[in-house]
């Protein structure tokens, strides 16, 4: 059967009984379950809705253009921030993220944002929070962030990989300045073509990315004095910042 | 002999800790401050008849846990239970009740789980621990009654609280790696709380009326989350014997008045519930727990392992370092904690 060519819609349909052996050590198995337009301020797009098997959590595709047999289109993760992307929180990037892979996704005939609702990757909010208390201390300690649930986290991948597989997209061109994110897609069977650097343009926000170095732990100290945790999971490479440092 | 890993605090967290590393070949001393092991797992005997005054019941939703459970064959296992439940009131952890969550006890009391635990360990009761200090490449402990001991490891697996204390005793130099560490886990255990629990045990006379359930979750009591009917654990019984536990708001607000105040404000609220005699029992004794859980949805992701310079190291475990917490979290903490040890990570 040749499954190439379906429509949003049609993905929904052939995922009504989708049951698989799942994704990864945890057997992540994914559903498409509901698609609409989503008009946004960087142009029309349809967003794409998945039930998982594992987390509760319900993950979305924000998709442009018909992706599925697609080759190499544009895909950015995205890893839900609520302080970031809705609050504008100045801790993180992730506000500047988002919009930057929303407008160039906008910008593409094909492309697809993954918004996965692991907040602070996958540490949740609740221990996102008490990390930043503990920074407001001056502590930025590796052990208390372990015990927090900081670390790389292999399902985030694994659930990403089975949505891509769902859209049934041909093959991908990752738009992240963290390679290992590449392997480790590649090692569940997404096809990347290549890797877009994902690069923030500067702003009165971020400008001392500019001017200074990551500090200890590699981590960034903005001008208030408040460490930058890496929550994307990808270093923030700002228009202008040498990506070495 | 020296031994190679010192585990402060006997109970699950504690036990299932140095029997993970025994197993392995470590040599394990294990310091307890109480005359017995199992901490909140705990049971008492009186006029020779058990009764759980801690944890009521067991509950879990893994294969593991469950064989761990069940491999008590000593404690007499009474699957199900609390079979009978009564009252509309909020457990305290909603998951013992999920779908596919298993419940258990013991005919012989709660505390037959961390004695089979204990088995066969190197085991010091009695043994209260105040202070540390940092030698090299150890860590010195003064332990009341036992005189100090070293070892290159520890694990504190006690309340939040009480770990936290003993992390302060700690001295080391300022500015260093180490130091930064142990400041870091101090700030972290401060932001996990544990609630208290104000419990009474009542012994009712011959012929009072045996309730028709297992555990009571009261619906609309200001003050107690849980009655349970300990008596029903048990083989022919002497006595009618309740549990009654206090909401952790309530205990906290009554834990620093006298226990005969609070206990006599526990009885009246019994005879309200459940009739004018549950408020004259033949016997009563008040318990405080002052940790007697970790808040639902606090719990940290991992133990703490922390290395000081020279190499020694120090872990802290216990039910607030695993997802979901209770008894299950305990056990499995310990367990992680030692394979974090041995330098195997998950």
């Amino acid at each position: 059967m040749n499954e190439q060519g379906l429509s949003l819609d049609e993905l929904v349909a052939r995922d009504r009984d989708h049951d698989c052996e799942g994704y990864g050590p945890e057997r992540v198995c994914v559903r498409i379950v509901g698609v609409a337009d989503l008009p946004t301020r960087f142009g029309p797009f349809r967003i794409v809705a998945f039930w998982n098997n594992r987390d509760g959590k319900e993950h979305v595709a924000i998709v442009r253009g018909e992706v599925s047999g697609a080759q190499s289109v544009a895909t950015r993760l995205h890893s839900e921030c609520l302080t970031g992307d809705a609050i504008g929180s100045l801790r993180c990037d992730c506000r500047d993220q988002l919009e930057t892979a929303l407008r160039r996704v906008g910008q593409q005939e094909k492309g697809i944002l993954l918004y996965l609702r692991q907040e602070g990757r996958g540490i949740g909010l609740i221990n996102k929070v008490r990390a930043y208390a503990l920074q407001d201390k001056g502590l930025d300690t590796v052990e208390a962030n372990l015990a927090l649930g900081f670390r790389d986290d292999e399902r985030d991948y694994a659930i990403a990989a089975h949505m891509l597989g769902s859209l049934r997209v041909g093959s991908v061109q990752l738009m992240t300045n963290n390679p290992a994110k590449i392997r480790q897609l590649t090692q569940y069977g997404v096809q990347v073509d290549g890797r877009l650097p994902h690069v923030i343009p500067p702003n009165e926000h971020n400008r001392f990315y500019l001017e200074t170095k990551a500090g200890r732990s590699g981590h960034w100290i903005d001008l208030a004095g408040k460490a930058h945790l890496p929550e994307q999971s990808d270093p923030t490479v700002v228009e202008g910042m040498n990506e070495e440092d | 002999m020296r031994p190679d890993t010192l585990v402060i605090g006997a109970g699950v967290a504690g036990l299932s800790c140095a029997r993970e590393l025994a197993l392995a070949g470590r040599r394990v001393v294990l310091l307890e401050r109480a005359a017995g092991v199992g901490g909140r797992c705990a049971t008492r005997r009186v006029e020779d008849q058990a009764v759980d005054h801690g944890v009521v019941f067991l509950h879990g939703a893994s294969a593991d846990f469950a064989q761990a459970l069940a491999a008590v064959e000593e404690g007499g296992p009474l699957p199900g239970w609390p079979l009978r439940l009564k009252g509309s009131g909020r457990p305290c952890q909603d998951t013992a009740f999920s779908p596919g969550a298993f419940r258990l006890a013991y005919r012989r009391g709660i505390s037959a789980f961390p004695k089979h635990l204990a088995r066969d360990l190197d085991l010091r009761l009695r043994a209260p621990v105040a202070h540390l200090e940092a030698g090299p490449g150890v860590i010195r402990v003064a332990t009341g009654g036992e005189g100090p001991r070293e070892a290159p490891e520890i694990v504190l697996a006690l309340a939040l609280e009480q770990a936290r204390s003993l992390l302060r005793t700690l001295v080391l130099p300022a500015g260093t790696e180490a130091a930064r560490e142990i400041a870091g886990a101090d700030g972290l255990l401060a932001m996990v709380g544990t609630l208290p629990c104000l419990t009474v045990l009542a012994g009712y006379p011959q012929g009072a009326p045996p309730p028709a359930w297992d555990v009571l979750y009261p619906e609309g009591s200001r003050i107690l989350q849980l009655v349970a009917h300990d008596s029903a654990k048990r083989r022919d019984p002497r006595r009618l014997v309740l549990v009654a536990q206090a909401h952790p708001c309530w205990s906290r607000e009554h834990q620093d008045w006298p226990a005969d105040e609070w206990s006599v404000e526990i009885l009246a609220e019994l005879g309200r519930l459940l009739g004018s005699w549950a408020a004259a029992p033949d016997w009563n004794f008040a318990h405080r727990w002052r940790h007697a859980r970790v808040d639902r949805g606090g719990e940290l992701r991992r133990p703490l392992m922390l290395r000081l310079p020279g190499g020694a190291t120090i872990g802290v475990t216990g039910e607030a370092f695993h997802p979901g917490g209770g008894v299950e979290g305990a056990w499995r903490a310990g367990r992680e904690m030692a394979r974090r040890l041995q330098g195997e990570e998950r």
